[in-house]
């Protein structure tokens, strides 16, 4: 057998008082491709961060080319041949493409000036390599989230890496991006590139690596050759116990006969496509599409975050001029598509994150109790099982699946009759997961309708009564029951109605303008 | 086949000038109301529309100019600079502090001004890169300390520079100021180092993002200690250009330049946040803005008024930007 090139040897990294990893022994391959699974707040990304000289070791070291290494800062671990492409986007929307990929690289003429024309040449050659179309010249505010990543994953690879570490690249990606994406890491690890790949779906681990190391609470739980593993086994060392069915069980399709909300012709100011569509008290309704075929745009419409012309109607009466805080106190709420940048208030503390859209619930209007403040939130901890410390912390230091906890607590509290769920187990690990479904299932049964927007197709197989397939901003099919299959959808989602190819990310993606319409200016 | 291969690459070549100088389609706004104030100038006043008159505005704006320009840079960056208020009076003072009366003293005066210009600004790159305090406070600590420096130094205009010095700062080539030429000479410099230096990359890279910088392996601190060195560098030009116009060092001389130098680069469109944007913009406004205080001037206008529509004109280009990027 080969020599690990990348290994981690009895390797632990403390903050503080709180130890993160301990004695962790990890090492990758030549050609091989490995698994690194494991919760959110398990140390996955810790570690990541320590093989790539991102942070220091407590003790413990990490070994390149069976050599100790001490990388003190990214690039002496990306100069060394360890590329990575971190879970959180790392491009500079202001840059070019070009300039993205090879910023601290960027080719020089005799004068020490950047050569433009040299470095076009370079990116149009790296991205060809990879079979990403994209124009070199382009700002990438311009591109879409999948594009970005794209981008990313060609900056990782410019230089002659010899690990690349993908940390959760399809989060973003639709399905057909991500049979790309794979098709890009194949290739490289058939090269002899070493690949540790990061991912919280399962599928995709046995579609494309051959080991797996799965971490849990700092310590690497189990690991081997993927074959030996199989999903619920995967599970159970990444949780620590056996779970059983990951979804709850559907409502029956008889029973739906109430609607809460109806959409009239409803267009937004994104696509030329209107949308009709009724949700049904006690169901939930799962929108599938592609990324960029209008879910979110969608979603916004109804909940009046997004400019759009039609009618919406809440249990037969129609709702006027819609904004957020009105449809909110109407009954309709809303759990965005990201959590950081417009779901929570990061340097808040957990209670106030609670209690933030029901400021004045239990209190006057100018006397808010922090006990109440707290005494509300530790009831919703309670009922939803987070876990933290302390409530006065800030909400950024929970995992993901707590804080979405927690958002879907504060959502609970107006007392909603429709909740929209916009990718609401988004960086979520499996076991905050299976917590969620049940409790929108138990939301459902109690007599909330729920939209959810999601890419997850195993989700919305899993978890929805009804499915609507999005495509081009219009809604492509309706599928209910047994026509609810991950086959069925991508059929619809990724139809060839047009000129489309299925791998040219650029015409799929044409629409997403989200990102860069969100920039503030100032 | 040869004529259609060259129409593309003309085409290309436009584009690629417009990326270089981060020419936006917002700045035919600000050319079009440049006209716009001619065009009411020259009907407001005889003496508006003349060659003479049009120089003398150069001349003006010569100081504002090259403040501007060091500001432009240090938004780019995602910082804020606040302290030429109290540097350029130091400055001044320092600068007119030698009394050069030969070349000697003077090549070492203005080296020194110089050098003291940057490192001024490099102390406040590093309390803010380093110490990691925001540069808002930073620089607008330094500039008090700066300015009861140049105050303690002198309380009143002092100090003095060899007449050939000030003949030179007031020299015209064909009627143009030599301190304008010399501003566009600066401009067109600094937009082609922000297009094909990796400083310039860096700064427009740590501004838009400045933890994707550092991931990508940008030296953030060293590029923001770097920017502040060089705004401070700029500043000490100006400070040496307005003791060559005044013949001496007024420790009050950089009053209000501290806002005022923000002005152009919002007007000019670059996003104050940092990371997008660019000097051409900068220079328009510059421009836009001395060409209406001119106008206004020669029209009789109260200076109160000016105040007031300078104030227009940030709150509607701002606005015109968030606008614009809600589309």
């Amino acid at each position: 057998m080969s020599k690990a090139i990348l290994a981690a040897r009895k390797l632990s990294k403390s903050f503080g008082t709180n130890q993160v990893l301990s004695d962790i022994e990890f090492e990758v391959h030549p050609g091989a491709a490995v698994a690194l699974c494991g919760e959110n707040g398990a140390g996955k990304s810790t570690l990541i961060k320590l093989m790539t000289g991102l942070y220091q070791p407590s003790s413990g070291h990490i070994e390149f080319c069976s050599e100790k290494v001490n990388w003190r800062t990214p690039s002496e671990g990306i100069d060394a041949g360890v590329a990575v492409v971190h879970q959180e986007f790392s491009t500079m929307s202001a840059l070019s493409v070009a300039e993205n990929i090879f910023i601290e690289a960027l080719p020089r003429t005799r004068w020490g000036l950047i050569d433009r024309k040299k470095l076009r040449v370079q990116t149009v050659n790296l991205l060809d390599s990879l079979e990403i179309q994209l124009d070199p010249d382009q700002i990438v505010a311009q591109l879409s989230v999948a594009q970005s990543q794209m981008v990313e994953i060609a900056k990782a690879l410019r230089t002659s890496a010899k690990v690349l570490i993908l940390d959760e690249p399809s989060a973003v990606l639709s399905q057909l991006e991500t049979q790309h994406l794979f098709k890009i890491i194949n290739a490289l690890r058939l090269k002899g590139l070493a690949i540790v790949y990061v991912s919280h779906r399962l599928d995709e681990i046995f579609e494309i690596c051959t080991d797996i190391a799965v971490i849990k609470d700092g310590v690497v739980t189990s690991a081997g050759p993927i074959a030996d593993y199989d999903q619920q086994k995967i599970i159970a060392a990444m949780v620590g116990r056996e779970l059983g069915d990951m979804f709850p069980p559907k409502a029956s399709i008889e029973r739906l006969s109430e609607v809460v909300l109806e959409l009239q012709q409803l267009r937004n100011n994104s696509f030329d496509q209107a949308v009709d569509l009724s949700l049904y008290r006690g169901e939930i309704l799962g929108i599938a599409g592609l990324v960029g075929s209008g879910r979110t745009e969608l979603a916004q419409s109804i909940y009046g975050a997004r400019a759009a012309t039609g009618r919406v109607l809440l249990e037969g009466r129609e709702l006027g001029k819609r904004t957020p805080s009105k449809c909110l106190s109407a009954g309709i709420a809303m759990l965005t598509e990201g959590r950081k940048t417009d779901g929570l208030f990061a340097q808040s503390s957990v209670a106030h994150n609670y209690i933030s859209s029901t400021i004045s619930k239990g209190a006057s209007d100018f006397n808010i109790a922090t006990d109440l403040a707290a005494q509300r939130s530790a009831t919703v901890v309670a009922q939803f099982n987070v876990v933290v410390d302390d409530l006065g912390l800030p909400i950024s230091h929970l995992s993901g699946g707590n804080q979405q906890k927690i958002l879907l607590g504060r959502l609970l509290e107006n007392q909603p009759k429709v909740l929209i769920l916009d990718e609401p187990t988004r960086g979520v690990d499996v076991g905050a997961k299976a917590e969620i479904y049940r409790h929108l299932r138990a939301l459902a049964n109690s007599g909330l309708a729920i939209l959810v927007i999601s890419s997850e197709l195993i989700e919305i197989v899993g978890l929805c009564d009804r499915v609507c397939v999005m495509r081009d901003g219009a809604i492509a099919a309706q599928l209910q029951a047994d026509e609810i299959s991950e086959d069925n959808i991508m059929s619809v989602a990724a139809a060839d109605d047009s000129e489309q190819q299925p791998l040219d990310i650029e015409v799929q993606c044409v629409n997403v303008k989200s990102i860069s319409s969100t920039q503030a200016p100032i | 086949m040869i004529s259609i291969d060259q129409g593309r690459s003309f085409k290309a070549t436009l584009k690629t000038w417009a990326r270089a100088t981060r020419f936006e389609s917002l700045h035919w706004v600000i050319i079009g109301l440049i006209l716009m104030v001619f065009a009411l100038g020259s009907i407001g006043s005889e003496r508006f529309a003349t060659l003479a008159n049009i120089f003398n505005v150069q001349d003006q704006l010569v100081v504002l100019a090259i403040i501007a320009l060091a500001q432009t840079l240090v938004i780019l960056s995602g910082g804020i600079d606040l302290s030429f208020a109290g540097m350029l009076g130091l400055l001044c003072v320092f600068f007119a502090g030698f009394n050069a009366q030969d070349t000697q003293t003077l090549a070492l005066a203005i080296a020194a001004t110089l050098a003291l210009g940057a490192f001024l600004g490099g102390i406040n790159g590093v309390i803010t890169a380093y110490v990691g305090v925001h540069p808002f406070i930073v620089t607008l600590g330094t500039s008090t300390v700066l300015t009861g420096l140049a105050l303690l130094h002198s309380n009143q205009p002092s100090g003095s520079v060899a007449l050939f010095f000030e003949d030179v700062v007031y020299a015209r080539i064909a009627g143009v100021p030599c301190g304008f030429i010399f501003v566009i000479c600066l401009y067109a410099l600094t937009a082609f180092m922000l297009w094909r230096s990796n400083f310039g990359i860096r700064l427009y890279a740590i501004g838009n993002n400045e933890v994707a910088a550092q991931i990508s392996g940008v030296p953030v601190k060293q590029t923001k200690v770097l920017v502040y060195a060089v705004s401070g560098l700029l500043a000490a030009l100006a400070a040496i250009y307005m003791v060559g116009r005044f013949g001496v060092g007024d420790p009050r001389a950089g009053v209000g330049f501290d806002l005022r130098s923000i002005t152009p680069v919002i007007v000019g469109g670059t996003l104050l946040a940092g990371g997008f944007g660019g000097v051409l913009g900068t220079a328009l406004a510059v421009i836009l803005l001395s060409l209406l205080a001119n106008a206004l001037n020669l029209m009789n206008v109260s200076s109160f008024y000016q105040w007031i529509v300078e104030g227009l004109i940030i709150i509607c280009a701002v606005s015109v930007l968030v606008g614009r990027s809600k589309k």
